[in-house]
């Protein structure tokens, strides 16, 4: 449980606020390079953080993220012309550069010099990973990029999506980092009840999570502080003298990376506060050793595990709250726990039931809540730090974030931290 | 008693037992990751505590039970603020 102070210094991210000056100290996926294909191509709104912007890409394929409204009378700048490396107001024609500066304004007479007077807030860019990512905070404190595993291999090896989702940036993390709803919200009917061809199915895979995941439903926690954030370590009976982990990391300010298997695809998200009551989810899969597989790209297409289908132009999921998801009863009472298809959506169906923010003065946790109560304690110690002057140190340590998710089999002897030193490292074999 | 702050006691009642070993565990925290493991514990205190007061009727028990949710709430947020020792005081009161 958290006090509603601590609720509010959490979950407020809106210009002013402490976690939004916390946020405004790292670099930030703001948008997909793609959304920006071209130079001089239509400009995108992009919402961050509270804040209405506008996001284009000038005729040097400089990318430009300029607050949305147009200092003269306010009209939106989505509506403008991007044009000669600058974004022009379509109402008296001011135009503004990726720097913000005002270059042109052709209804004032030149002597007055007013366009030398005027600027419009622009944010610093870099494309990085196959996305924008934006620096919204003071211009002495640029950070560093985080060196993410995902963003470095070369582009045939991952694929990232983005999605809308109507609740406040925090329920969506700590639904990322809680390892054990994965057992009942993702769970088949089956695996759920642990049926005899269920446990049939599942004795000779060699995929850890088939096998083991759900044989515990409960699960061990251990947290330990890094340098980026937290790694969580999950602890679950597997043979009699072994034990199945799986670690997952919660990276500063918001990524996470959910456990992976060797030789298997890595997955991760970032969560992106958009305002208090929706957020970004940004969701990452790759191969650091080879281009993504067909069954990779199949479980991509037909959305059965962490990407969704999403409106090109809104990026709301097509299952979706006006629609209950696309559920289907007869499955849920036949398959699945949910008969909401994809993780992604059950995710999201679940995370936007508990309404756009959480009252987290009101819950009922218990040890399984480890994950979520050393994150939230995590951010509130970083926000207070900063709100004593205290730089985020993460902000500035891009080589902190190189490290990978995983999951194996240990010894009841051995700890985690020791046996799995070496996966949880990364490694990209053969970057460009 | 064997005393690891590292590990989270399990805490499926609120007898003595179980308020003795979270003490103990208090006593001995001192980093960032015992302290969450201790604030987990407490919050199961206050959660199994806060079902059995819906469920109890009026009662000496109920009362005392009353007592120790509202202590664990308040040894919850002593740990939060980095004071476990001050919170194994506060639970010892319900021993």
């Amino acid at each position: 449980m958290l006090s509603q102070q601590e609720n509010e210094l959490l979950t407020e991210t809106n210009c002013g606020t402490p976690a939004g000056q916390y946020f405004r100290r790292f670099w930030l996926p703001a948008l997909l390079a793609s959304e920006v294909p071209a130079a001089d191509c239509p400009p995108v709104r992009v919402k961050l953080l509270g804040e209405d912007l506008v996001a284009f890409r000038d005729t040097q394929s400089r990318v430009g993220l300029v607050h949305e409204f147009c200092p003269h009378r306010g009209a939106s700048l989505f509506w403008g012309r991007n044009e000669e490396c600058g974004l022009r107001c379509v109402y008296h024609g001011w135009k503004f550069d990726v720097n913000g500066a005002c270059v042109d304004m052709p209804n004032e007479p030149p002597e007055y010099g007013f366009e030398n007077k005027v600027r419009i807030t622009a944010y610093p860019t870099c494309e990085y990973g196959g996305l924008v990512w934006a620096y919204m905070g003071p211009a002495d404190r640029i950070p560093e990029l985080p060196k993410l595993e995902w963003a470095r291999v070369p582009a045939a090896h991952r694929y990232v999506s983005k999605r809308f989702q109507e609740t406040n940036y925090l329920q969506a993390i700590e639904g990322g980092i809680d390892s054990s709803h994965s057992n009942f919200l993702h769970a088949t009917v089956d695996a759920f009840r642990v049926t005899d061809s269920y446990v049939e199915k599942v004795k000779s895979s060699t995929n850890l999570r088939a096998k083991y995941h759900l044989m515990d439903k409960a699960p061990r926690f251990t947290v330990k502080k890094t340098d980026y954030g937290l790694v969580i370590a999950v602890r679950r009976n597997a043979e009699e003298d072994t034990y199945y982990w799986r670690m997952t990391q919660f990276l500063l300010p918001s990524h996470t990376m959910i456990p992976h298997q060797k030789g298997l695809s890595i997955h991760g998200h970032c969560w992106v506060p958009r305002d208090d009551e929706t957020c970004w989810v940004w969701t990452m899969s790759w191969n650091p050793d080879q281009p993504l597989s067909s069954e990779d790209r199949d479980a991509i297409a037909n959305e059965t595990f962490v990407h969704t289908q999403v409106d090109p132009v809104t990026f709301r999921p097509l299952r979706n709250k006006s629609n209950n998801y696309m559920i289907d009863r007869e499955q849920q009472r036949t398959t699945t726990m949910t008969g909401i298809h994809g993780f992604a959506a059950q995710d999201q169906a679940i995370q936007e039931s508990m309404g756009a923010m959480v009252d987290r003065t009101q819950e009922r946790l218990g040890t399984s809540d480890t994950a979520i109560i050393a994150t939230r304690r995590l951010l509130l110690q970083e926000i207070r730090g900063l709100q004593q002057g205290q730089e985020p140190a993460a902000a500035h340590h891009g080589d902190a974030y190189w490290v990978r998710s995983c999951s194996l089999l240990l010894s009841r002897q051995i700890e985690f931290d020791e046996g799995a030193r070496d996966l949880m490292k990364a490694e990209v074999y053969r970057c460009s | 008693m064997d005393v690891n702050p590292a590990h989270i006691v399990t805490v499926t009642d609120f007898s003595s037992e179980t308020l003795q070993s979270m003490i103990a565990h208090l006593e001995f925290s001192t980093a960032f990751e015992h302290l969450v493991y201790r604030e987990a514990e407490l919050d199961a205190i206050w959660t199994i505590t806060g079902f059995y007061l819906r469920a109890a009727p009026d009662s000496d028990q109920r009362r005392q039970v009353n007592h120790l949710h509202d202590g664990a709430h308040q040894a919850h947020d002593l740990v939060a603020d980095g004071r476990p020792r001050e919170a194994a005081a506060i639970l010892r009161r319900f021993l």
